[in-house]
């Protein structure tokens, strides 16, 4: 098993020393073809499928904090319903990779809980991370983007560039609505991944105006949003109370682990509701 | 004696410039960048400045540079751009690791693309080191090596037959842009901010520009009819420009979409000719400004004589500047002074090279 996950290595360290001396060998915005296996048929009827959604991890688990705004995702829900398979963007900040993991990201936490969690489902994520990107830029970067990639879900991670560029805030809001508007009208749903809890920037003015819009936009069109930030000063405070302080990057570090979790159960489970009612292809018991 | 102010240094110096001011964001003097007005920026012009200056490694037609030669010296610059590259690349991890002590904020070790550096060690630097992973606002060089490491097959190209060179590079352009091609980034999944096989033709058509031979004499011969043909697309881009770009909406475009939308990373067709227009327009500008301000035109002429030096410093500087605005925000009074500072040091960067070159020739 070792030797060959180093063999994997190896030839993936061998195919970027390739790359490296000019041999074009990636494509771009280039998904995997569409599985060609024929999707699973729909289970019995009768699962529970709330049941099939694994416990949230220990290190996560924050109570009663409302961290997700819960909001319906049409158009993955239409995804799932007649393809079978998911297409989802990630863009603003750049993906981190999981601390001491082979894993690529956080983000595929997301994808991995999904696929097992509906049988038969193709998650594809795309990643369009262009990290300290404003929203002025992302906007029209993510239109562009929409058009080659066709998403049905955009994972969004926005306001930390802006917030530590200092760009004036009214202007990120009109920007950021008019972005997510946009997306909606596209027929692209949207889940918006919000600032992170860092105590230096508790009494930020600028921080913490950025977050109050977040939380505005959002709920005024509707958006999904994970509260980053709530996470993470629970975490915070439960684990102090545990004695076991997170600080720094450790804090950053489980709020994108967390975040991650919390990200792909709402997402499932605006599915899971969805799939009841329409006979959509059921999550695995 | 360093060589006499010109319109290829004097833009250069002017692109460096932009450059410094678009790479920080929310800068105030940022709007007055000709990005403000324009699909193209800095960078393009940037790009096709380094074509254009690749005739002098070439030679003309009378005293051809000898191949191997050639290949010795643009060898030696990509070894020469990775080695700064790595250079200013290091000194930004450690700003931003520095930084993130001092203000005890870790988003500073995610600022521009660094988390993975961080977070992921030892893959990273793997990564850092092939190029394939790069940091946010320090992704030109990476593309200036690329461009410089396959300069020497341009070359060989360009002097056994010279009219395969803009056909092979339109050819790459286009097939790139259809299927699309890029090169991925690892281990943070994406890719080259700066696709190489795309913005590979901004280069040749830089270095064919610069010849009074071929596509280059025969656009010299209609320069005037050109300049009035290209008027009205950077008039027209312009406006797209400050009406904010909504005109084009990407999703209703044909496919092959990249074809017809505005895209940075792959140099679409959209950019490109805009950018061409704007260089045919501007192109009449210089010997103006150098005969009414001539003294202007010293600063940013030496300023590009000396652009691999003064690019990591306005890499660095801009960098350091963002961190300032973020932990004193201040303003047009501290925008006004950090443009100020950026530039004066930008200068003494480029005024420090060429007073060590004249002391080395001397001894």
């Amino acid at each position: 098993m070792a030797r060959q996950s180093r063999a994997q290595k190896l030839r993936r360290l061998a195919a970027i020393a390739l790359l490296a001396v000019g041999v074009p060998l990636g494509t771009a915005a280039q998904l995997p073809p569409v599985n060609e296996t024929a999707p699973a048929a729909p289970q019995a009827e009768g699962a529970k499928p709330e049941n099939s959604l694994p416990p949230i991890s220990r290190d996560c688990q924050i109570g009663s904090a409302q961290i997700v705004s819960q909001t319906p995702l049409p158009n993955v829900e239409r995804a799932l319903r007649e393809r079978q398979r998911i297409v989802i963007m990630v863009v603003g900040a750049s993906p981190v990779a999981l601390r001491n993991s082979a894993s690529s990201g956080h983000y595929e936490v997301v994808e991995k809980l999904l696929e097992e969690t509906f049988k038969g489902l193709d998650v594809s994520i795309v990643h369009r991370g262009v990290s300290a990107e404003l929203v002025r830029d992302a906007s029209e970067r993510i239109k562009n983007e929409v058009a080659l990639i066709s998403p049905d879900l955009v994972l969004w991670q926005v306001g930390t560039a802006d917030a530590m560029a200092r760009m004036p805030v009214d202007e990120f809001e009109q920007t950021l609505t008019e972005t997510l508007v946009w997306l909606r009208g596209h027929g692209v749903d949207v889940a918006l991944i919000g600032l992170h809890y860092i105590k230096a920037l508790t009494k930020d003015p600028q921080y913490q105006e950025i977050r109050t819009v977040l939380k505005r936009v959002s709920g005024a069109l509707g958006i999904m949003r994970i509260s980053r930030y709530e996470a993470g000063e629970t975490i915070t405070r439960l684990r102090s109370e545990q004695g076991r302080p997170l600080t720094g990057t450790r804090l950053t570090d489980a709020a994108y682990e967390c975040s991650a979790e919390y990200l792909s159960r709402a997402i499932a489970s605006g599915l899971f509701l969805r799939a009841k009612d329409t006979k959509s292809p059921r999550p695995k018991k | 004696m360093p060589r006499l102010p010109n319109a290829v240094d004097f833009w250069r110096g002017i692109a460096l410039i932009s450059i410094f001011a678009n790479h920080i964001p929310g800068l105030f003097y940022d709007r007055f960048t000709h990005r403000a007005v324009s699909i193209s920026d800095s960078a393009e012009l940037f790009v096709f400045l380094a074509g254009w200056s690749l005739r002098y490694v070439l030679g003309g037609p009378e005293r051809p540079t000898p191949i191997s030669q050639i290949i010795f010296r643009l060898g030696g610059r990509a070894v020469t751009l990775y080695a700064a590259h790595m250079m200013i690349v290091m000194i930004a991890i450690a700003t931003l690791a520095a930084m993130s002590e001092l203000f005890e904020n870790p988003l500073l070790l995610e600022w521009h693309n660094a988390a993975a550096v961080f977070y992921r060690p030892v893959e990273t630097h793997i990564g850092i080191a092939l190029l394939s992973h790069q940091l946010g606002y320090f992704d030109i060089l990476p593309l200036y090596v690329a461009l410089m490491l396959t300069a020497p097959l341009l070359a060989i190209i360009d002097r056994y037959v010279p009219s395969l060179l803009l056909p092979a590079s339109l050819g790459l352009y286009f097939v790139s842009l259809v299927v699309p091609l890029t090169i991925p980034a690892w281990p943070v999944e994406g890719q080259w901010y700066f696709n190489p096989l795309c913005w590979q033709l901004i280069f040749v058509l830089g270095l064919l520009m610069s010849r009074d031979t071929g596509i280059g004499g025969w656009v010299r011969r209609h320069i005037v009819a050109i300049r009035w043909a290209a008027l009205p697309i950077v008039l027209l881009a312009m406006v797209f420009v400050l009406t904010g770009g909504t005109w084009i909406d990407p999703t209703k475009m044909p496919s092959p979409k990249l074809l017809f939308i505005n895209g940075k990373t792959f140099a679409t067709p959209i950019r490109v000719i805009q950018f061409l227009a704007l260089v045919a327009v501007m192109s009449v500008v210089y010997p103006y400004i150098a005969r009414a301000v001539p003294n202007f035109v010293k600063y940013p002429s030496m300023l590009g004589r000396n652009s691999l030096e003064v690019f990591c410093a306005a890499s660095l500087l801009s960098l350091w500047s963002q961190i300032i605005r973020y932990a004193w925000p201040g303003g047009i009074v501290l925008d006004t002074l950090i443009l100020a500072m950026g530039i004066f040091l930008m200068g003494l960067v480029a005024w420090l090279t060429e007073w060590r070159d004249r002391v080395v020739r001397k001894s």
